[in-house]
């Protein structure tokens, strides 16, 4: 799969700190989300991205075009919609985008049709020539989403953009995001401290902490199932099941109203079968455990 | 129906040069700053003055005709110029022209003033307060083309108040004279007013930028504008006034009268070493604009027509452009240079992009 963007040993600091360290790695072209807590280096990396600062070593490329030299260009091709508001107030909504479409280089007549196009795309049709200042936090959202697309961008980077939204509005952003990068051939970059909003949309993460890499993969390559482990309900007799579990050398833990049962490394999973016979109860729920994205995200985090 | 089947098409167009980049927010902060009425009505007002001025040159062009509709004029044009003036016109083109000029652009610049007052003062600002740089600088523009298009706001204002008029009336001018020699008499004039126009646009737009860029308050750009316009020439004013009350307790009251000729040549050697109008913003504009349309050599040969005793009137329009001109082009640069840096350390690209 083609290289989206990648890092070569870039290290960038503020005074004393680094925000990134010697970051090393590769990205194939699909949604990418971008995980860690703050200070780990993820708008550094956004801006390294869009060629807004100079790193103090390293190369890398985006889209494959050097981001030390060529930064006009991969603006060119990037669509990128900030987490501030960034709305000036006293232009209709279809002003604005054209004007986002004119910024990057298009005619005045393409950016005004394309305007159009993409507000409808957006759900924003009806609303287009209302004034951006009485739109909701939902509708500005998506304005600024059909602003980082006007131009089809081959890549689009979304920072928080579910961030403040009621779950309708963010239901519907999420779709969008999911649209463009699954049904229309844009790569996404999504950047998010929500990590079920990030699920939703990609299938790629890479997480950082402290200006490293800590974990990247396909989310369901990171989400591996757990052989040994499974999540359990019973009818009635816990406790009676939990027993009998012990006496079979597995561990038991409540997990919200499952059980959570590690089996022997030697043990099938038969062997709940025969625990729940012997208790007297029966088995309503058995699934292997699977990492959550939450579970993989916290695991990079809290790594030494 | 979910937003999704609405549809989403490519697009293949191309996108234009990097050169151009900037007519974009020019084009827009144009386009903005004409749907406020105040601001249409000021350039409507502001060309006024072009009318008189094209009506002038184009009566001047029939009295250097020797037009009978002019006739009715003579004896008011005799009066205000002089027999020798209306008598041999030609050999005063060049005089009048320059005056008609001068006139226009003293005018002109009270409502550049005005205007980027009401036009400058959110252009960079309210992109701080909106937090709208990240709509600028993600994409494919350099601070340079950010800088350059809103300047081209003001330049635009300024040039349809000062540059298109002056070629209007320049060539209403040529067309009423019928004669082919007042091109080459008068085009120096007509590059020293479109050149100071330019100058005009320049200074006020770094400054009024650099302004915008210091406060998220347009309100108080705007303050601050009024205070490099009027409060400079203010205190010009009245150190000038102060001066010259020094020098008039040293020579006596009786003296120092405007309408004494010997008072004005010793005013006049006095004021080619005064430093005091260069603290005013405006009177350092008008220094520029004597000397590319050489306004002081038109009135010169003006005084020489008057009769002694008489001259006091004419001289007196002499006294503020006395210092060599490069000391206000000093000054102005220096703004401009210090608006510059100024722009420099208050609008940084990546620190708005959180």
């Amino acid at each position: 799969m083609p290289t989206l963007f990648q890092f070569t040993n870039v290290s960038k600091t503020y005074g004393a700190v680094r925000a990134l360290d010697d970051l090393t790695l590769a990205v194939p072209e699909r949604a990418i989300g971008l995980l860690g807590p703050n200070g780990s280096g993820k708008t550094t990396m956004i801006r390294t991205l869009l060629g807004l600062i100079p790193v103090d070593c390293g190369t890398g490329e985006v889209l494959g075009l050097d981001f030390s030299r060529r930064q006009l260009e991969i603006r060119r091709k990037v669509g990128f919609a900030p987490e501030d508001e960034c709305l000036f107030p006293h232009v209709q909504g279809v002003e604005f985008v054209a004007y986002a479409g004119e910024l990057v280089g298009m005619s005045p007549i393409d950016a005004l049709q394309r305007s159009h196009e993409v507000l409808d795309y957006v759900g924003l049709g009806e609303a287009r020539y209302r004034k951006v200042e009485s739109y909701s936090t939902g509708m500005k959202q998506r304005l600024k989403l059909a602003s980082a697309i006007v131009h089809d961008p081959k890549l689009l980077v979304l920072d928080e953009p579910t961030n403040g939204m009621d779950p309708a509005g963010r239901e519907e952003v999420l779709e969008l995001a999911h649209d463009l990068a699954h049904n229309k051939g844009i790569n996404l970059i999504f950047s998010s401290h929500i990590l079920p909003d990030v699920e939703a949309v990609c299938d790629y993460v890479i997480v950082l902490g402290r200006g490293k890499l800590l974990a990247q993969g396909e989310i369901s390559a990171l989400k591996q199932i757990h052989e040994q482990a499974f999540d359990v309900r019973v009818k009635s007799n816990t406790g009676a099941f939990i027993e009998r579990l012990s006496a079979q050398g597995c561990s038991a833990e409540p997990n919200g109203d499952l059980l959570r049962v590690r089996i022997p490394a030697s043990a099938s999973p038969q062997i709940l079968w025969e625990a729940a016979a012997a208790a007297g109860d029966q088995i309503r729920h058995l699934r292997p455990q699977r990492s959550t994205l939450e579970e993989v995200f916290l695991n990079a985090v809290e790594k030494p | 129906m979910p937003i999704i089947d609405q549809g989403y098409q490519h697009w293949s167009g191309e996108l234009s040069g990097q050169a151009w980049r900037w007519l974009a927010i020019t084009r827009r902060g144009v386009k903005t700053a004409l749907q406020g009425r105040w601001i249409r009505l000021a350039i409507l007002v502001a060309w006024l003055p072009a009318l008189v001025l094209a009506f002038v040159l184009c009566m001047w062009g029939l009295v250097e005709r020797q037009s009978d509709l002019v006739e009715t004029f003579k004896p008011f044009l005799t009066g205000l110029l002089g027999r020798p003036v209306v008598a041999g016109p030609r050999e005063y083109r060049v005089e009048i022209w320059t005056l008609c000029f001068h006139y226009f652009l003293t005018w002109e610049l009270g409502f550049i003033m005005i205007l980027v007052l009401m036009a400058g003062p959110n252009l960079v600002s309210q992109d701080l307060r909106c937090n709208a740089l990240p709509l600028y600088f993600s994409r494919p523009l350099r601070r340079i083309d950010y800088f350059a298009g809103k300047l081209g706001v003001i330049a635009t204002l300024i040039g349809l108040i000062v540059i298109g008029p002056i070629l209007v009336a320049y060539s209403l001018g040529l067309l009423f004279s019928l004669d082919i020699t007042i091109v080459r008499d008068t085009l120096p004039i007509l590059f020293g007013s479109i050149t100071y126009g330019v100058i005009v646009a320049i200074s006020a737009g770094l400054l009024m930028l650099a302004m915008s860029s210091l406060t998220r308050n347009s309100r108080y750009v705007a303050l601050l504008w009024l205070g490099v316009w009027l409060i400079t020439g203010t205190v010009s004013v009245v150190l000038i006034q102060v001066d010259q009350a020094q020098r008039s307790r040293a020579v006596g009251a009786r003296y120092h009268r405007w309408d004494n000729e010997q008072f004005l040549s010793a005013e006049l050697d006095a004021a080619k070493h005064d430093w005091r109008p260069l603290v005013s913003y405006t009177a350092n504009l008008r220094r520029m604009e004597e000397s590319l349309i050489h306004t002081n050599a038109a009135w010169q040969k003006l005084i020489e027509l008057t009769p002694v005793g008489q001259r006091g009137r004419l001289m007196f329009n002499l006294v503020d452009t006395q210092y060599p001109w490069y000391w206000s082009a000093g000054v102005l640069i220096g703004l401009a240079v210090l608006s510059a840096c100024v722009l420099n350390l208050t609008v940084k690209s990546l620190d708005r992009i959180k």
